[in-house]
């Protein structure tokens, strides 16, 4: 028995064994020290920044990891690294490091202070999970990881449990997971059952074969990306996350709408390239094997996805319930990117994604502090906040603008960027589709601005004092907003390096 | 048809047969029998697959664990024996026609249309509980430690979940 192949793989897993070791050190010193749990999220923060390093490391590193050693003539791993998945990597990282930070001034994460424990514990094992959907290149590895930030995230989304409306989100959730967990198994087993093989890429060379019954492959193909598109939010396994999103803690919220969401999509990404890939074109167009219409099917899915998130977002009176819904506009538009199935789209979706992260954090971040201040997110209660607190309410506006996409916010360069890549690919309708819905966006977006801004205050003003701690975070995701919308050279440069997706 | 066919054929009946009474009957006591007799069935199929330790853990934790926890669930909570369950069908017209078409499609086009990957063996007279754990410590490590960590996951989640807030 050859053991070396194992020990190798473990160099490749380092970050991943690294969140798993805060993971079991978080248990261990919730249990030592008792009452005093002000080390728990120190140690999360270092076990981040210690997975951060290696993370940097695969930016330039690529490889298979956990390859079978009963079959060493298999050469493909279950793991995948490379430089696309250090890419979400990063993203996971950066919105865990920030929406640790987030719990730190979280009223409701305070007042469960004695679960503190088991809330770093369960976002480690989120982070884990998120780690290995983004490098799984296993349908065995897929699913369990899946299921473990599922399972982290049920509990997480209900961690306040005097509120009746996070029991709600909760269970909502854990019924829309398991069904559609189970239409992704249906379909991963389907797969299994064509081929033989649970490994992508050996899945994608047994689909070259010209006698595959393309029905069943379409069948599977559709079950699978269920699954997926439930942890995205794409239409139509959208309808958990208004109502999760409303009741789950703010910082979760956030986390879920920038993290899971990542993860998803590195998932979504690598499931397509790799399995239904017959070769790229030299101009950077992936040539599919001609089984199943992926192009077609993400596009009709990525259109209905951000209609439904931008209407249904119209009538929103709940900050957190309109957020929701502009986050599933959102996935829609990256859809979009992915459904250009080119390395230019690809690009497009990263520097997408780059830009989403801080200015979704940004805004979920300030909706967090004003309620903690007022104790609502109803928009009836945002009268007049520009005046009474004018910081918040003017960094918020601009959140708000980069997630309108107007220049000269960062959100414009993300949108240029998608736009871009639709053209190329001849696709202008689908361009002109999202820039409709853009238009649409505009009004609920700025329908908060005028509650804020051209309302008269309900009640007189209360002295609003911003703690250093919030005030240095506002900045730090603000700068990246701003900058990259002026000065974007480095982020389109940084995701261009980040395209290197393993395989063809 | 020889004698595997005929016991297959039992097996899956036993399961449907159950099954249909699991979610058609209104007593939540009489559900949960019925599903003792689904999991049993299900657990005939997979030895008639040759999969006998995955037959053995069907048997030791859906029946032995689950299932009891489910009835003693029921006992202790005494009112929901008297909770009348929701089992009306909204809709039947539509619904058979979709469920008809689809069951139509997944039969006839895709299950009996594919190709499927077989492999021929004989029906092993040896267990496999051996193989399955070399394999679980070599190719599937990767795996094997991963469930370790997503139970321990799940552990402090229900934990959390079933702890009363002060």
């Amino acid at each position: 028995m050859e053991f070396h192949s194992i020990l190798n793989s473990l160099t490749y897993l380092a970050p991943e064994i690294t969140v798993s070791a805060a993971l079991i050190l978080v248990v261990l010193f919730d249990l030592i020290l008792g009452k005093n749990k002000k080390a728990l999220p120190v140690i999360a923060l270092a076990g981040m920044v210690a997975a951060s390093f290696f993370v940097f490391q695969q930016m330039t590193f690529n490889g298979f990891a956990f390859s079978k050693v009963s079959q060493p003539w298999i050469n493909v791993g279950m793991i995948t690294v490379d430089s696309f998945g250090a890419f979400f990597k990063s993203i996971v990282i950066l919105a865990t490091v920030l929406v640790i930070f987030f719990s730190f001034s979280s009223e409701e994460i305070k007042k469960s202070f004695d679960r503190l424990g088991e809330y770093y514990t369960l976002v480690l094992g989120m982070v884990l999970g998120m780690f290995l959907m983004i490098s799984a290149s296993d349908l065995l590895l897929v699913y369990l990881s899946l299921e473990l930030v599922s399972l982290s995230s049920y509990v997480l989304a209900g961690f306040t449990k005097l509120r009746e409306r996070s029991s709600e989100a909760a269970l909502k959730y854990i019924i829309y997971g398991a069904v559609s967990s189970g239409l992704m198994l249906f379909g991963i087993s389907i797969l299994f059952g064509m081929t033989g093989s649970t490994n992508l890429y050996v899945i994608n060379s047994l689909l070259q074969a010209p006698n595959i019954n393309h029905l069943a492959l379409a069948f599977a193909g559709i079950l699978i990306f269920a699954g997926i598109g439930y942890k995205i939010s794409a239409a139509p396994f959208h309808f958990w996350t208004p109502d999760v999103y409303e009741g789950a803690p703010i910082t979760i919220t956030a986390f879920l709408s920038v993290a899971s969401k990542a993860a998803g999509f590195a998932l979504l990404i690598r499931f397509v390239k790799i399995t239904f890939i017959s070769g790229v074109a030299p101009s950077g167009h992936w040539q599919m094997i001609p089984a199943f219409p992926w192009k077609e099917f993400l596009i009709v899915i990525s259109i209905l996805t951000m209609t439904l998130g931008n209407f249904s977002a119209l009538w929103q009176t709940n900050l957190k319930r309109l957020l929701a819904y502009s986050s599933i506009a959102h996935a829609g538009y990256i859809l979009m990117g992915i459904a250009v199935l080119s390395n230019q789209g690809l690009i497009a979706v990263l520097i997408y994604f780059g830009i989403y992260a801080f200015m979704n954090l940004g805004a979920f971040f300030i909706v967090m502090l004003i309620a903690n201040k007022i104790g609502s997110e109803e928009l009836e209660d945002y009268k007049g906040l520009g005046y009474t607190m004018p910081f918040l309410g003017v960094t918020f506006g601009m959140f708000l603008v980069s997630l309108i996409g107007l220049p000269p916010s960062a959100g414009f360069i993300g949108k240029l960027y998608l736009f871009i890549a639709l053209v190329d690919a001849k696709m202008i309708v689908v361009a002109v589709i999202a820039l409709l819905n853009t238009v649409v966006s505009l009004y609920y977006y700025i329908k908060v601005l005028r509650e804020m801004f051209l309302a008269k205050p309900a009640s007189p003003s209360t002295a609003f004092k911003l703690s250093p701690l919030s005030l240095i975070l506002i900045i730090v995701m603000l700068a990246p907003v701003v900058i990259f919308g002026v000065y974007f050279n480095p982020i389109v440069e940084f995701a261009k390096g980040c395209v290197t997706i393993l395989g063809l | 048809m020889n004698i595997y066919d005929i016991v297959f054929y039992l097996f899956a009946a036993i399961t449907l047969v159950s099954a249909f009474f699991v979610v058609t009957t209104r007593n939540i006591v009489y559900s949960a029998f019925n599903l003792l007799f689904t999991f049993f069935g299900v657990a005939g199929l997979y030895v008639l697959l040759g999969a006998d330790f995955v037959a053995v853990v069907q048997i030791m934790v859906y029946v032995g664990g689950i299932l009891i926890l489910i009835l003693f669930g029921v006992m202790l909570t005494n009112k929901i024996t008297n909770v009348q369950i929701k089992t009306g069908t909204l809709q039947v017209i539509p619904a058979v026609i979709g469920v008809l078409l689809l069951a139509g499609v997944l039969i006839f086009k895709v299950f009996l249309g594919t190709e499927w990957k077989s492999v021929k063996t004989d029906i092993p007279v040896k267990t496999t509980a051996f193989a399955l754990g070399k394999l679980l410590i070599t190719d599937y490590v990767l795996i094997f430690e991963l469930l370790g960590i997503l139970l321990l996951v799940v552990l402090i989640g229900a934990a959390t979940i079933a702890r009363r807030e002060k």
